[in-house]
């Protein structure tokens, strides 16, 4: 596949389809892969895709956007999702990015495999797919894992591994699925059935925690404001001081932003370094979404989001 | 921004509320209330806006993460909105950010939305006294108002 990657781009830059193409790269440790922005022909090689391909790549077709000719990008089906939600909101033009579709297999969740294995990160070498398990190179050793073991939370419930708007696709584009044995909101409904009491200690634990590094703004492909609302100055919506009422009230707002607009990529989740749970709190906003809506974001490009519309017969039960 | 408790000497307690209304219908409907010398609790705050559908999401989570005991937003009955749409829009804000509010651990009663027209005086005075009979009984948003 990888292979066939480096065949497709060379080709895109050398017929000057493309400018620049956005994809992953090797990292400074093995078992890093990071965002890999590639823009002649020797540099083509740096490219690689496996099982720790975990950045959702559609945030830097935005910037992309300002330079000169098209740009390609690497997408999963989940991170299709994305590209999708952007056309929608009319932040890229399609004609404007050459899209490569990939068959995903599953994605490994370094934190799960690290727990799994009894191993540092430091000391993976490698992560093989290998149909229902991945193989582990940790030094000279090859170690199996299930992949139900170590697969990223999201991926648990994929229900669109393979991109489905794209330009090229890498190799076949293959089902794959997981029997994660539970619901996909499961996490949501585990904490509706507690008492509202017992939600806000919850919450309140978790917002507490939060330094308001913004990284959860920063690597949300939906979050492409010029001037975020957080940074305005006048209105001043968020006081500086970290209290929790701020705290609170940053994660409230970023949520009633993202209502229709979450894709599920768990981002955010991914990349805070204080570990909330995040999409604890997103999947609600989904859940929320699909149940009083029917709605689900970057599935289908002409459908209307359901915060910018309405019916004359939606319900109002508390009015 | 810190919101000063209103408790008197710890006898009865006399919640905050924020009450957005809308300039058309419930703004009009707290007028004819006021005019018609309809008796009611002086716990709610009324601010006018333009359409009820100018109450940003914002505004809710800001007043009551400060500590503020309830919010009310008021707009017209669905069809009469002086801007023709405004208020379907408050409608399906309101539903979902209810839910959302009651994950996080906010009341459900401390969030609401009613339609009140310029001729429900009387539904204004009812919506004030009820919110806020509601409101008292779940006691001060304290958790949140400590935590400034």
């Amino acid at each position: 596949m990888q292979d066939r990657l480096h065949d497709i781009v060379r080709k895109l830059l050398g017929e000057g389809t493309i400018e620049y193409f956005i994809g992953y790269g090797a990292g400074s440790e093995p078992h890093r892969v990071v965002p890999c922005f590639v823009t002649s022909d020797h540099e083509v090689e740096r490219l690689v895709w496996g099982p720790l391909c975990l950045q959702n790549l559609s945030k830097y077709v935005l910037q992309a956007k300002d330079l000169e000719g098209k740009a390609g990008v690497l997408v999963k089906g989940c991170d299709t999702r994305a590209i999708v939600e952007l056309l929608k909101q009319h932040q890229i033009e399609r004609e404007e990015v050459v899209v490569i579709g990939v068959a995903c297999q599953g994605q490994v969740d370094p934190r799960t495999l690290e727990e799994v294995l009894g191993v540092p990160m430091e000391q993976v070498q490698g992560v093989e797919d290998a149909g229902d398990q991945f193989v582990v190179t940790i030094g000279e050793d090859e170690r199996t894992v299930a992949k139900e073991q170590v697969l990223l939370g999201k991926c648990l419930y994929c229900r669109h591994p393979s991109a489905f708007e794209y330009d090229f696709t890498l190799g076949e584009i293959v089902p794959f699925s997981i029997d994660a044995g539970e619901s996909e909101f499961a996490m949501v409904e585990e904490l509706e059935r507690l008492s509202v009491e017992e939600r806000r200690a919850f919450w309140q634990k978790q917002f507490a925690r939060c330094i308001r590094c913004n990284a959860c703004r920063e690597v949300c492909y939906a979050c492409y404001c010029k001037e975020c609302i957080f940074d305005r100055k006048m209105p001043r919506w968020l006081d500086k001081p970290p209290l929790l009422s701020e705290n609170e009230i940053y994660h409230l707002i970023r949520a009633v932003h993202l209502a229709g607009r979450c894709i599920d990529c768990r981002e955010c989740e991914r990349v805070c370094p204080m570990n909330l749970p995040l999409s604890r709190l997103y999947k609600k906003v989904q859940k929320d979404i699909a149940e009083l809506f029917d709605y689900e974001a970057g599935i289908e490009l002409d459908e209307v989001p359901p915060l910018v519309s309405f019916e004359l017969d939606d319900q109002d039960p508390f009015m | 921004m810190a919101v000063e408790g209103s408790e008197t000497g710890g006898n009865g307690f006399e919640p905050k509320i924020l009450m957005f209304a809308c300039n058309w219908c419930s703004y009009a409907g707290a007028d004819l209330a006021g005019v018609s010398r309809l008796q009611m609790p002086a716990n709610c705050r009324v601010i006018r806006v333009m359409c009820s559908a100018r109450v940003r999401p914002e505004f809710v989570i800001t007043a009551l993460s400060k500590g503020l005991d309830g919010v009310v937003v008021l707009g017209c009955h669905p069809g009469d909105c002086h801007y023709s749409e405004g208020n379907y829009f408050t409608r399906r804000r309101g539903l979902f950010l209810k839910k959302l509010l009651e994950y996080v651990g906010i009341e459900p009663e401390r969030f609401q939305v009613r339609w009140v027209s310029a001729s429900e005086g009387a539904k204004f005075a009812d919506t004030v006294a009820e919110v806020t009979r509601q409101v008292k009984a779940l006691g001060p948003n304290r958790p949140r108002r400590n935590a400034q």
